[in-house]
């Protein structure tokens, strides 16, 4: 027997799902269609809200809203059936929420986000489609640190980056704008990921000593404190504190869970702390977000405007709400974009604002449950960076909004309005889903089928062996 | 086959805590959303620069208001994307209705109408939402509200057009409903002006408005009061008559002074003239001496209580918001205070009287003694067009008998027929009238000879139909020509009532000074103090 055979099926491994497998896509049908009709509803009502009358392309709407959400699940069914059921109804409930908001404040924005749907859900399927194997993506981590290096520098590119409110963080091109860092972020989690996973032992050693702190070898760190540092002073250049701050999240968690020492996690406080101390006393804009944050009525016609008015909206909304369409979220400025949250908060009032929330908690659940199932180091590292993007940006957000932190500013996952962010967002989750199916899989939940491409590859290397044993020659490629 | 995990399952419990810590972020955002939305909800809704209710309010469509003659007073149009506001409030009419819809604003609020029937027009009472709900079902939605005033847009443009600028009002109802059919007075204002404007403009206008002499903002005739002069004599014979110590058969001796209790200041009729006779002629001719004995006769407290009983003292129960209430002056102590309580007997001193509250004294003794409700609003529609309330004419007092009504209308026929009025009120086609004229002398010590000048009536005087109120405010006399109410007034009196009897009168009639005094028996006694 040659060990070509183990790759087809191996004796162990089940040969049909398991029960809990199938139940999954069960579940996944079930809330992706209660999501759409939660999205629908709230679109009609909203519609009723603000005109008095049943939007015309009702049906229309809740048909390619189904579609959508129907195609995403079946790319789930073919390609992933083993991953958890939950990931993809949350992230369509958020997006149907965040694009009945978006529709009722602006009418075109909401023509293109309904575009930028079509295309993240795309976006997601291709992504299922190409990357069969999580683990494939370790193998190109430096091509995603030069990646994501590349993205996050384009919009300082002369003729290229456009300031937008103050933030230099869009690239034009031609007819399109879009973010790079909302990529930038998932090939940075990539390259930590597969970085880490295969140095974490001699990370976690700390030979070097500075006093009483035990630290790494500089030799194995420096390529993240490169990494992570590179993006922070990007990002200060494009005065993008959000993002920074996520960054730096990012990477102090993965260290930390990877290394298994809580020191990192101690280290990167103060680190942060010191930085920004450093950055409120040295730029004027940092000053300002501070300023605002602990007396936004200083100056409540200018600069603290936005907050105020938000918070206004939330006390307008109350428990239930002032009624889907019947609040003024348009009073906050961006509320389609940052404040998105202020505006469900005002109209869905506490009760929606929670349900939005504990979408978020629920999302970071089933992400980090996968990390935990997962028994490859890369892949629970991928999924815990995956997860925390998207958990921390929604608390960074929505803490900023609701006055909590600073604000700093940066989209809510899946809700805001913006291509890029919503893109990205669907590429980080099929990446979740891909992990989460895989790791089923191993669990022996359901057979390890070959991928596609393994399957190809299965069949010319077996056209390989049988030509060469009728020839007698030795087998290359096989070790 | 599954991997194991190489020695290194403790990675799961940092996952666990980073679950932990999320989990944690997420409950302080679900606490701070509690402090913002529950606890400080009732203190960040009540902020001064905090306009959500409000707008909220101003961003609903809002039906319109039309007049009983079918016209648009106000209405809203939907503005284009982009504007601060979904709706543009419009008043075709431009100040012609003014008082009446008020105007609706986001900064500076609305008055009138607008203001009283905020609620029906935006849909919001509770029978439009359930109506709206049944709608809906049945695919016709919307739940804006149409106002239909008792006021008719082509009164209103008589009693302007009669009015020709001068500082004053018209007001008509009808007697037996209350119905306010017209109402105007100058100054007043053109809503357009501000509603649509910028914040900066509409507060400057606001502000000049405001500033402006006599308030153009308010509506003077249910706002503002002043003093009746003779008009009020209605009030005292009525009281009088009620009370029993006065009958037609009463005669008066022909003084030209009379000196009241506590003083020895004599009251004195209008020129000083001599005046007396039969209950009859000194109310058609308007001597002041006897409605001073009346007054004093009564005492204080059956004049206090008697003028109650015409609601004068109580706001007047007009269905706008601020009305004003007429006054018969500080009652303390009246009692130590008679020659006060026989000046008020005819109108003068601290008595004062909203003008519309005076049309409904003349719409008392029209009506047969029951003075009803006015009201600016006959009836509320839903969107379909469907009656949500039709104002029920309600009576508020009754200070007459029906025989000493009467009475009072025999007075103030004989007041139009041969008295202070007959110069100028006899209507076209010889139509009953009935009348009272007024001149109240405001005694400004620098400026004797300014006066208001006041006509109350009511026609047809046998089947009365409409009871009007003229005053035009702070006339000047001159050594030529007296101000007196009847000449003054009563040609508006007149126009007015002859375009609503018989449709004539809309041609110019009123020149703003006769220039002959007309002649008559009264001529002495003309006028009144």
């Amino acid at each position: 027997m040659s060990d070509v055979t183990t790759f087809a099926a191996p004796a162990s491994e089940p040969t049909v799902d398991s029960r809990l497998a199938r139940s999954r896509r069960t579940t996944e049908l079930t809330l992706v269609f209660m999501a759409a009709v939660i999205t629908g509803t709230a679109y009609t009502v909203t519609a009723l809200g603000t005109n008095a009358e049943i939007p015309p392309g009702i049906i229309v709407f809740v048909a390619i809203l189904l579609g959508l959400l129907l195609c995403a699940h079946v790319m789930v069914r073919l390609v992933a059936r083993g991953a958890d059921g939950t990931m993809l109804p949350l992230a369509a409930l958020l997006h149907g929420i965040g694009f009945v908001m978006i529709a009722r404040l602006d009418d075109e924005l909401a023509g293109l986000q309904a575009t930028w749907s079509l295309i993240a859900i795309g976006s997601f399927v291709l992504t299922l489609l190409v990357v069969q194997r999580a683990t494939d993506l370790a193998r190109y981590s430096w091509l995603f640190f030069f990646g994501g290096a590349f993205l996050l520098l384009l919009p300082l590119a002369p003729g290229l980056g456009v300031n937008i409110n103050g933030a230099r963080i869009w690239v034009s091109l031609g007819p399109i704008n879009f973010q790079p860092g909302e990529f930038a972020k998932i090939a940075l989690a990539i390259f930590f990921a597969s970085y880490l996973a295969d140095r974490r032992e001699l990370i976690a050693a700390s030979t070097w000593r500075v006093g009483p702190i035990h630290l790494p070898e500089p030799r194995y760190i420096a390529p993240i404190v490169m990494a992570w540092g590179f993006a922070v002073v990007v990002m200060v250049f494009q005065r993008d504190l959000g993002s920074s701050l996520l960054f730096f999240t990012l990477f102090v968690v993965m260290m930390w869970v990877a290394t298994e020492r809580l020191s990192y996690l101690l280290i990167g406080t103060v680190l942060f702390g010191a930085a920004a101390y450093f950055s409120w006393t040295q730029f004027g804009h940092v000053q300002t977000r501070v300023d605002i944050w602990l007396d936004p009525w200083e100056d409540p016609l200018d600069r603290g405007y936005q907050i105020i008015q938000a918070l206004y909206g939330l006390a307008d909304g109350g428990l239930t709400g002032t009624g889907l369409g019947r609040g003024n979220p348009g009073q906050v400025p961006e509320a389609q974009n940052d404040f998105i949250f202020a505006a469900i908060a005002e109209e869905w009032g506490l009760i929606g604002a929670s349900a939005v929330l504990m979408a978020f908690v629920l999302l970071v659940g089933a992400g980090l449950r996968t990390a935990l199932r997962t028994d490859r180091t890369f892949e629970k590292l991928l999924a815990v960076g995956l997860t925390t993007i998207v958990g921390i940006q929604g608390f960074i957000i929505i803490a900023g909004v609701i006055k909590v932190v600073p604000l700093t500013g940066i989209t809510l996952p899946f809700v805001s309005y913006g291509g890029s962010s919503l893109v990205a967002n669907y590429v980080l989750l099929a990446l979740l889903i891909r992990l989460s199916d895989s790791s089923a899989r191993r669990l022996g939940e359901l057979p390890d089928e070959p991928t596609p491409s393994e399957r190809w590859k299965a069949w010319r290397l077996s056209k390989r062996v049988r030509r060469a044993e009728r020839h007698g020659l030795p087998v290359e490629g096989l070790a | 086959m599954a991997c194991p995990s190489r020695g290194w399952p403790d990675v799961n419990r940092q996952i666990r805590q980073l679950a932990v810590g999320i989990m944690a972020c997420y409950v302080v955002l679900f606490v701070a959303l509690n402090y913002w939305q529950v606890g400080r909800k009732q203190e960040l809704d009540a902020r001064f620069d905090n306009t959500r209710q409000v707008l909220r309010e101003f961003n609903k469509p809002r039906g319109p208001i039309i007049t009983a003659d079918g016209q648009v007073a106000a209405v809203s149009f939907p503005t284009a994307p982009g504007e601060p506001y979904n709706y543009r409030r419009e008043y075709p009419t431009g100040d012609l209705l003014a008082d009446i819809t008020g105007y609706y604003t986001f900064a500076f609020g609305s008055t009138q109408v607008e203001r009283s029937y905020g609620d029906v027009l935006t849909g919001s009472t509770a029978e439009q939402q359930v109506r709206a709900l049944g709608d809906l079902l049945g695919g016709d939605v919307g739940t804006t509200g149409t106002v239909e005033l008792a006021v008719r847009k082509d009164a209103q443009e008589v009693a302007k057009f009669l009015l020709g600028g001068r500082t004053g009002s018209i007001t008509v109802i009808e007697p037996a409903t209350g119905a306010i059919r017209a109402m105007y007075s100058n100054p007043t204002y053109d809503p357009n002006t501000f509603v649509d404007a910028d914040f900066e403009v509409a507060q400057q206008i606001i502000t000049d408005l405001q500033n402006a002499d006599g308030n153009p903002l308010l509506a003077q005739a249910y706002q503002e009061r002043y003093m009746p002069g003779s008009t009020f004599k209605v009030v005292t014979t009525g009281i009088a008559l009620e009370s029993g110590i006065l009958g037609l058969d009463n005669s008066f001796p022909n003084e030209r002074e009379w000196v009241p209790p506590q003083t020895n200041d004599p009251i004195q009729n209008y020129n000083g003239s001599l005046c007396g006779g039969d209950l009859a002629t000194v109310f058609a001719r308007s001597c002041n001496i006897p409605f001073a004995q009346l007054a004093t006769l009564l005492g204080p407290d059956a004049m206090v209580a008697g003028t109650a009983a015409w609601g004068i003292g109580e706001e007047i129960p007009i269905d706008l918001p601020r009305p004003a209430a007429s006054t018969f002056g500080n009652t303390a102590n009246l009692a130590q205070e008679l020659p006060l309580l026989a000046i008020r007997g005819f109108g003068q001193s601290e008595v004062q009287m909203v003008p519309l509250h005076l049309a409904m004294v003349a719409g008392t003794v029209a009506n047969g003694g029951q003075m009803m409700q006015p009201y600016a609003v006959q009836a509320t529609y839903d969107q379909a067009g469907r009656v949500l309330d039709r104002t029920e004419p309600e009576v508020w007092k009754t200070p007459l008998s029906p025989t000493n009504a009467g009475i009072m209308t025999q007075l103030m026929i004989g007041v139009a027929e041969r008295g202070t009025a007959s110069c100028c009120i006899a209507l076209e086609g010889g139509i009953p009238v009935a009348a009272k004229t007024g001149t109240a002398q405001l005694g400004d010590p620098s400026n004797l000879d300014l006066s208001h000048a006041w006509i109350i009536a009511f026609a047809p005087a046998d089947n009365p139909q409409y009871a009007v109120s003229v005053v035009l405010t702070d006339v000047q006399s001159t050594p030529d020509v007296a101000v007196t109410g009847g000449r003054l007034a009563g040609p508006l009196a007149k126009g007015m009532l002859d375009y609503l009897l018989t449709g004539a009168g809309s041609q110019p009639i009123a020149p703003t000074q006769p220039t002959e005094p007309p002649i008559t028996e009264s001529t002495d006694v003309d006028g009144d103090t």
